[in-house]
């Protein structure tokens, strides 16, 4: 517990200061209007590309036998409270490896109370979550492993199911050097594993596109990067290879009427505001996800999220961070309204676009083409018994 | 007076206590149990109901039903899903006057809120996360009226345990023959129980352990019961006793395959195998025996401990004739055992839709 606050309050120190540093600009060149001259002599932002290798951690090298462990113990539902919940229940690779859902399920007896994300290409985030309050792969699994509404799974528990599973003695004996398994390292291996889930450049029309094959995006694709990288100005945050610059903001996005209309969803509303320690005022008013104000506890973050990657949006539906949206089309008309009213701080970024219904449409042509032509499905592992523990002496 | 004086007349009492205590060991009536009367009504709800654990699959009353004297009936308890227990559910009648909670005696007994947030987070039992339950609960309408009968303030926090605790200590049976029996009523006992009882005091010497209201001392002792295989048999119930002398600290834990009781608490060799003192009152709801549940009957018990025990016994054996070992059970189970103490599930009160945004 006192490890699991210290890290928290480590990586809230550093969103600080990666959003002190990274937004300053960003505010300043949003005062411009947002005329094509203005846009153009803006800072650059990086542009759409080709995603680079995977970042992997020095300490944490990619092995196959790593790999394969971690696919292991991704869908072993032992890895969780009631062994109902394991990370595959609501990153399932036939749901875009999210869910399918608005919000995630949950733990039985719970409701979570945003989207589940996808994990394809998570390993280019440093920011995961929607409120991006954990910095790596590895600290990802154990929040959402252990996290009460999501696998509310007991660490020590967990650990000492893994050691009466001998297959998993020895496998974990092989890459990690240990005599027994250790839930530190199972993070470590679910982390190797998820690095691995990346989208195929081959199969991504845009990627192709930009490789050279000029007949990979459609005409009406190609009239849609320009609205995107111009006139829809969504290149603004949605840069770089992973068309997410990891930055914070609020548009402003509905909330999902469930928190209004749902007992289990206001359970966990007000729970969520307990326990990330919000002030009592802040708890006893709470009708808003705060997003990124639960880590930097700054009024002025409340109701920004992290941008999300626009990579694989024909698996991903529903979108947002309480999927509120079932299409891009919706998404699309979202923007071009200029966002939304719900909570403050919305982004001077977010205006309307008075895109023609043509523009709408080749841009949704270019997001979809954003994604693999198939969805990466992947076939359950065969997951080894448990057995009883040699006790001889 | 001097200090020195004050020490020698305390260490004189304490002596005197202990060796008053050594000759005049018996049994006690029960007290009347002390309680918060709108508490404890609020805990009845609470007792029952399955939003008290992480999955909402479990209440308390699943391994302390009242149909089956406030346990489960069972050698070795059930735990959470996808977890066995590796010990035996103890029964929750008359557990209030305990000195000691738990089989290897790590909780007070005086403080019953403690004991239910133990059961209540703890991941192999119940494992709910406490600031959920107690947003769950505020979810119930009826729950915060109840809490506003004794208190000013809405649900929060570790006294919802407390809650849960005086109803624990409003669970009291009436009518023992024995109590009867201690205050005068010679025909509350019939000729062979009041034989049994006579062993009970004298040749077999159960009270030097099993003495006052409870029957019992509240201490710790080993009695050499043997281990029950099916603990490392089945893998889910070893990982729980790994588990628990994992988190507890106790050393060398994963080559340590037996149950130790409360060395795994005080982390002291010799108390290997020691484990507390249960009550002896209403046995004939409480079947099987022991930590472990390895006994079915009372004649297998008093088989047991007429052999002196099992391997490394703190006891000596004791000799009794077949007639004395009847003599001895006919008390221990009817003597000692008072009316079915029944309270039905009352019916849980639903969640309902707050007004968003007014918490």
């Amino acid at each position: 517990m006192t490890t699991l606050k210290r890290k928290v309050t480590v990586a809230a120190i550093a969103a600080l200061t990666v959003a002190s540093v990274g937004l300053a600009p960003m505010a300043n060149s949003a005062d411009k209007p947002m005329a094509k001259k203005a846009m153009a002599a803006k800072p650059a932002v990086p542009p759409l590309g080709p995603l680079p290798a995977v970042p992997v951690p020095a300490d944490n090298p990619m092995t196959p036998e790593k790999v394969e462990l971690g696919k292991m113990l991704f869908w072993d539902s032992r890895l969780g409270g009631d062994a109902s919940s394991p990370c595959v229940v609501c990153h399932e690779p036939g749901k875009g490896w999210g869910d399918g859902g608005e919000i995630s399920r949950g733990y039985p007896g719970t409701q979570h109370w945003r989207n589940s994300q996808t994990v394809l290409n998570a390993a280019f985030y440093n920011k995961l979550f929607w409120e991006g309050n954990v910095t790596s792969l590895e600290a990802q699994a154990p929040a959402a492993a252990e996290g009460n509404v999501a696998g509310n799974g007991d660490r020590s528990l967990m650990e000492m199911r893994l050691r009466f599973i001998p297959e998993y003695v020895e496998r974990f004996k092989k890459v990690f050097g240990t005599e027994w398994p250790r839930m530190t390292h199972a993070y470590m291996a679910i982390a190797a594993f998820e690095r691995t889930l990346v989208s195929d450049p081959k199969q991504v029309p845009f990627d192709r596109y930009m490789a050279g094959d000029k007949k990979a995006l459609s005409e009406s694709a190609q009239r849609g990067m320009a609205v995107f990288n111009g006139k829809g100005g969504c290149i603004q945050c949605h840069n770089g290879p992973l068309a997410s610059d990891q930055r914070f903001y609020s548009l402003g996005v509905p909330e999902n009427e469930v928190f209004k209309t749902d007992p289990l969803y206001q359970i966990t509303h007000r729970w969520e505001h307990y326990q990330k320690g919000i002030s009592e005022k802040g708890y006893r008013g709470a009708d808003l996800d705060h997003g990124y104000y639960y880590v930097t506890k700054n009024p002025k973050d409340i109701g920004k999220f992290r941008t999300p990657s626009l990579r694989e949006l024909k698996y991903t539906a529903p979108f947002m961070h309480n999927g509120i949206f079932y299409t891009l089309d919706e998404v699309v008309d979202f923007y071009n309204k200029g966002g939304g009213t719900t909570g403050p701080n919305k982004s001077p970024l977010i205006k309307p676009l008075g895109l023609s219904d043509q523009e709408k449409k080749d841009l949704v042509a270019f997001l979809e083409a954003l994604s693999m032509d198939k969805p990466l499905l992947m076939d359950p592992p065969k997951l080894p018994p448990y057995q009883p523990l040699k006790t001889a002496k | 007076m001097k200090p020195r004086n004050v020490k020698r007349l305390a260490l004189a009492a304490a002596l005197a206590g202990l060796v008053s205590a050594g000759n005049a060991a018996d049994l006690a009536p029960l007290p009347e149990p002390k309680f918060n009367a709108a508490m404890a009504e609020m805990g009845k709800y609470l007792f029952f109901d399955e939003r008290l654990s992480g999955d909402a699959a479990l209440s308390c009353a699943t391994c302390h039903n009242p149909q089956k004297g406030w346990s489960d009936g069972l050698p070795l308890s059930k735990a959470y899903p996808a977890s066995e227990y590796f010990r035996n559910s103890p029964t929750i009648l008359n557990a209030g006057f305990k000195k000691r909670f738990m089989w290897d005696g790590r909780l007070d007994g005086s403080d019953a809120g403690t004991l239910v947030r133990d059961m209540i987070t703890e991941a192999h039992t119940m494992n709910m996360d406490a600031r959920l339950m107690q947003e769950r609960l505020k979810q119930v309408p009826e729950y915060n009226e109840m809490w506003l009968k004794f208190r000013k303030d809405d649900i929060n926090g570790m006294r919802v345990f407390n809650v849960v605790g005086e109803f624990f200590k409003s669970i009291v049976s009436k009518n023992a023959p024995i109590d009867k029996f201690l205050k005068g009523d010679q025909s509350a006992l019939n000729s062979t129980q009041r034989e049994g009882y006579e062993l009970f005091k004298g040749k077999a010497n159960c009270v030097s352990c099993h003495n006052g209201p409870l029957g019992s001392d509240g201490n710790l002792h080993r009695t050499g019961v043997p281990e029950n295989p099916e603990v490392t048999k089945d893998p889910l119930r070893h990982i729980t006793m790994a588990r628990h002398y994992s988190t507890s600290g106790l050393p060398n834990y994963m080559n340590t395959h037996e149950d130790v009781g409360f060395q795994a608490i005080s982390k002291n060799p010799k108390d290997k195998g020691k484990f507390a003192t249960p009550s002896i009152r209403d046995l004939k709801y409480t079947a099987p025996y022991m930590h472990n549940g390895m006994f079915r009957t009372l004649d297998e018990v008093v088989e047991f401990y007429s052999k002196g025990g099992g391997a490394g016994s703190e006891l000596k054996p004791l000799n009794l004739s077949d007639y004395e070992k009847r003599a001895l059970v006919a008390f221990l189970l009817e003597g000692l055992s008072g009316d079915p103490v029944i309270v039905e599930k009352p019916k849980l009160p639903a969640y309902k839709v707050r007004a968003f945004g007014k918490n």
